[in-house]
């Protein structure tokens, strides 16, 4: 009896080895998550500085250097987008005004593929869904087979295909609305853009890309800086409602600092 | 602090989590016009992109004047360890910060201090940097 034991054992064992070389990579989890230090309670002292590194947090050159640092970062990224030659000065224009022109900036998604990342994947057969935690968004990505849909509206997220390529998962996103920016500095596109991302599993590990092609606006593809994320194994970093996004800033601009 | 630091500036690096886009505050706040204000917490908003509190001020012949203060995004201040229960809802506070430069009841809050002493400061910089 022992001994039918272990070979069932060993057969169940054999068995399930089999179904997850044979299935699609599992994606299922929460990705990239913050490890959060525990909530401070109420009555105790805290103080926490944004971290600007080589601003005095006493001088006065706080709010300027978050801009400078913010910018300078973005300045010395190896890849950025390139545009055709005739729309450089208007990209330029829209980075001069971003302060006020950035369309993230009034709540609204920053769509794909400046949100990034998903911060959780759910897998079920025929359909992957993509949560973001940080702004309540999703997206219902079908992997059956089926062909983009016809009848939606441009959307800030698109309209997602998927389908499996080994240990990935390949993402295909057309039918984008105008207003989205690739990235702060002014980077426009058209409702032409289209985006395919790559979700690929090694270990605990989450590799993503994205690349945009945009035939109206870019001279080439251009290829976001890839991102790594690790599995989560902590209950606490479930993910929670985000608070909403509440424009009030907006009527207090008063220079164009670009941040 | 500065392992510290460190450690959170890693942390986003690998984070997925997207940050929503903000304001500049230099657009919006004079680092030149330091201010200081107390009165009543008459509302705490834990709303993205940034924390608002808001504070009745009474001035020597009772009248009230309320003001709003903005202080970073409610995912800063959680990863500080600050939630919305460190904000003092109803209590009587001094608040530190800077004047908007719209000269409105507005400014960006940098410290909350409560009538016990203890405080809660979120604030920017690198303290390894100060002159």
């Amino acid at each position: 009896m022992p001994r039918f034991l272990f070979l069932v054992a060993c057969a169940s064992i054999v068995a399930s080895t089999m179904v997850v070389a044979q299935g699609p990579v599992d994606l299922n989890g929460v990705w990239g998550a913050a490890a959060l230090p525990p909530a401070v309670e109420p009555g105790k002292s805290v103080r926490w500085l944004l971290p600007l590194k080589g601003v005095d947090p006493e001088g006065t050159d706080v709010f300027k250097g978050l801009d400078r640092i913010q910018v300078n970062n973005r300045a010395a990224a190896p890849n950025k987008p390139a545009y055709k030659p005739e729309l450089v000065a208007k990209v330029k224009e829209l980075s001069d005004k971003q302060g006020v022109l950035d369309p993230a900036f009034y709540c609204k998604p920053q769509g794909v593929p400046r949100m990034g990342p998903p911060s959780q994947i759910v897998q079920t057969p025929g359909q992957v869904v993509f949560l973001y935690g940080a702004s309540n968004l999703f997206r219902i990505i079908p992997t059956d087979g089926r062909p983009h849909r016809a009848d939606a509206d441009p959307s800030y997220m698109g309209d997602s295909i998927g389908r499996f390529e080994g240990d990935t998962l390949v993402v295909d996103v057309t039918n984008f609305n105008d207003d989205t920016w690739l990235g702060s500095d002014g980077y426009f596109h058209s409702e032409k853009m289209h985006v395919v991302e790559r979700l690929t599993r090694k270990g605990d590990v989450l590799t993503y890309t994205a690349t945009v092609e945009d035939p109206l606006v870019l001279a080439t593809p251009w290829t976001l800086p890839v991102r790594q994320l690790k599995l989560s194994k902590s209950a606490a970093d479930a993910l929670l409602e985000a608070p909403p996004c509440v424009e009030h800033d907006a009527p207090h601009i008063v220079t164009l600092d670009h941040h | 602090m500065k392992r510290f630091a460190v450690a959170l500036a890693i942390a986003g690096v690998v984070s997925g989590s997207s940050v929503l886009a903000h304001h500049s505050f230099a657009a919006e706040f004079d680092i030149n016009k330091p201010i200081t204000l107390q009165g009543t917490v008459t509302k705490v908003e834990w709303v993205n992109p940034h924390v608002y509190v808001y504070l009745d001020v009474k001035d020597a012949s009772g009248k009230v004047t309320s003001w709003a203060l903005s202080s970073l995004s409610p995912g800063a201040a959680r990863r500080a360890g600050v939630t919305r229960a460190n904000f003092g809802q109803g209590q009587t506070v001094t608040i530190s910060g800077y004047h908007a430069k719209d000269a409105s009841n507005f400014a960006f809050m940098r410290k909350m201090t409560f009538a016990d002493g203890h405080s809660v400061e979120l604030w920017l910089g690198d303290d390894e940097a100060k002159k």
